[in-house]
């Protein structure tokens, strides 16, 4: 079995969470536990009728050192991992930071900057004077920016795995503490809105005109959102929510449609369980992929309902956000462990009328109680799954 | 985290010979993807897929099981620009196959439905460190299952306008590396460290790109060379010992 062994429990020392429900995890947590969502009519310049989750408020820019790397994915990064600071700079001092790690999921990194490059470079022959592609755009150049404002030292690398990345990061930074490689690991997601992925999804025709409505009967596609996470995860340490294993599988079935059955789903969350060394019977909540598109739903809910039976409650967090694609993973494992912190489901939001396929027990109104473990799930184009299981502790 | 032994290497860089080019012809993954998925499939997935299957074959490795790692800095760079283009038009979108071609993870994706691999994949990017972090990537995962992997380099031109004063041509390399002795193993390597080493001579259009030291580490392995090997960035970058042949 992959990753078997002695289970190991990795603390959460902390975390961080930003979108379109707020720019801070105080203003997030409000809103989920009010159940108002964050999607509005999209404010860009596209082709058709649809609603996003925007970033609530206009990010900072970034410190003036680190101008030349202005892109708004990196100022969504950058605000939201301040509110991991404080614990991070305790971890740097701790371990030093050659031993603290960084693993960043994006799906589209700083595209959007090089859209309105290319935008003018067709207006005017020229791309403007102060564009650089490898800062702004580039993978790394989100990297260096993460980088500078944690002071870490340790391996650095981007996981871009589509919808899947930030959920994968987590494994990845599993890895890299159980096998010695750091002592932290400062494990996030970040995406931005761009005409890439609303233009590439309404081309799939996997848009909701209206805010999406996961395992609804009249749900009719996924809304777009962006936003950024973090997760602080050390070695040793006194946390409320632990990661307790990874799943990561693939469904070889094709680029952008699920198994219909979702075997590959149903054997990540059972790769994550096995190395978490926890029951089916264990797992009380599920924030599901849930993306409101009627094939994916439908294979989720029979995914979860094979492996865990119908008592878990599932929500899906999209309603509130939209889809976070590339930040989606670390949001929703952030929600997942806040979750259990706080013994709090959200409502899925818009899930009533619910389609009488889904068998899964879906929290069509939010619930209160205690809560032991929690899979959150992300799945992704070329069939890519994540299952994140977290533990609260006793 | 232990060393690691290389069971087999692929290089797929058509059009290149010598040191760092070589492998690879016009039908670049006609023995890697079935027809109905390499007519659909990115220029990029097409090179991967087919150092891949170079590896893979060399190690005795079944493509249809083993997890694949993919570092690449840019990923589907050329999918992605082309995309934009069909942004000027103010209704355009992209054809559906372009856009899912365009996520950094398409190769591995390729490759996983083309032999049915329901395992681990993954696709990371660190810029002029992405060799060491996918080696140090793949280090973690083996340490964490056992077995072996496949590990694969990857990246293609920046399109214009984008394009690199330094120009580099698309090229991938592949590793199959396992985490016990192997009863002929081409080499075995020690964990990447911070550290400098003599760059290699490489192919003038290999020189600047951006998984050059992958390029530079398949030919040590090709040519039974032992010693330290620069894995990038140059000069004070990332280090790997290679003990060619050893098990």
């Amino acid at each position: 079995m992959p990753g078997s062994g002695p289970p190991i429990s990795i603390p959460i020392m902390a975390v961080s969470v930003g979108n379109a429900l707020g720019g801070c995890t105080a203003d997030v947590v409000a809103a989920l536990e009010a159940g108002r969502s964050g999607l509005r009519p999209c404010a860009l310049d596209v082709p058709r009728e649809m609603v996003c989750g925007a970033f609530a408020g206009e990010p900072a820019p970034l410190p003036a050192a680190l101008a030349s790397h202005d892109s708004r994915v990196s100022r969504i990064a950058a605000q939201v991992l301040a509110g991991v600071s404080r614990e991070l700079e305790r971890a740097v001092r701790r371990w030093g930071p050659e031993r603290v790690a960084l693993v960043v999921g994006t799906s589209t990194g700083g595209v959007a900057e090089s859209e309105r490059a290319h935008a003018a470079h067709r207006r005017t022959g020229r791309l403007p004077a102060r564009f650089d592609f490898d800062r702004q755009h580039a993978f790394h150049g989100l990297l260096d920016v993460v980088r500078a404002l944690t002071g870490a030292r340790g391996p650095a690398y981007v996981v871009s795995a589509a919808c899947a990345s930030s959920g994968k990061v987590l494994g990845s930074a599993r890895r890299l503490i159980a096998g010695g490689v750091a002592d932290a690991v400062v494990a996030g997601g970040v995406d931005t809105l761009c005409q890439t992925t609303l233009r590439g999804f309404s081309s799939l025709e996997a848009l909701s005109r209206t805010a999406c409505r996961p395992f609804s009967a009249a749900r009719d596609g996924t809304s777009i959102g962006e936003g950024a996470a973090f997760l602080l995860l050390e070695r040793e340490g006194e946390a409320p929510v632990r990661l307790l294993g990874v799943g990561e599988t693939s469904d070889a079935h094709h680029m952008t449609q699920p198994d219909p059955e979702g075997r590959g789903a149903a054997r990540a969350m059972r790769e994550a369980l096995e190395q978490g060394g926890v029951a089916p019977e264990e797992v009380d909540h599920v924030n599901a992929h849930g993306t409101a598109t009627p094939a994916n739903d439908a294979a989720e809910s029979s995914a979860i309902v094979g492996l865990l039976g119908t008592s878990p409650l599932v929500s899906s967090t999209k309603g509130y956000t939209g889809h976070l694609l590339g930040a989606a993973g670390a949001t929703e494992a952030v929600f997942a462990a806040l979750a259990l912190e706080r013994g709090f489901v959200p409502a899925s939001l818009g899930a009533e009328p619910l389609d009488p396929a889904v068998r899964a027990n879906v929290a069509v109104r939010a619930r209160s109680g205690r809560l032991r473990t929690a899979l959150s799930n992300s799945f992704a184009f070329g069939g890519v799954n994540v299952s994140v299981l977290l533990g609260a502790a006793p | 985290m232990n060393s690691l032994y290389v069971g087999g290497v692929g290089l797929s860089a058509p059009g290149l010979s010598g040191a760092g080019g070589g492998g690879a012809a016009a039908d670049t993954g006609a023995q890697a993807l079935p027809p109905a998925l390499r007519r659909r499939a990115s220029p990029l997935s097409l090179l991967v897929c087919d150092a891949l299957a170079q590896a893979a074959a060399e190690a005795g490795a079944d493509l249809a099981a083993i997890p694949v790692l993919l570092g690449s800095a840019y990923g589907e760079i050329g999918t992605a620009v082309e995309m934009m283009r069909s942004f000027g038009d103010g209704a355009g979108l992209p054809s559906p196959i372009r856009f899912h071609n365009s996520v950094h993870n398409t190769p591995v994706a390729y490759a996983s439905i083309g032999r049915g691999n329901r395992g681990f994949s993954t696709a990371l990017a660190a810029g002029p460190e992405t060799v060491a972090m996918a080696l140090v990537e793949a280090a973690a995962l083996l340490a964490e299952r056992g077995g072996d992997a496949l590990v694969v380099f990857a990246d293609e031109p920046l399109p214009e306008p984008f394009a690199p004063a330094r120009p580099w041509v698309a090229a991938a390399a592949a590793l199959h590396l396992a985490t016990a002795p192997l009863a002929s193993p081409r080499a075995r390597l020690g964990v990447p460290r911070r550290g400098s080493a003599a760059a290699a001579a490489l192919a003038p259009a290999l020189e600047a790109h951006p998984c050059a030291g992958a390029f530079a580490l398949v030919e040590a392995v090709r040519r039974g060379r032992s010693g330290p090997v620069s894995i990038g960035p140059p000069p004070d970058g990332w280090v790997v010992e290679v003990e060619a042949g050893a098990s």
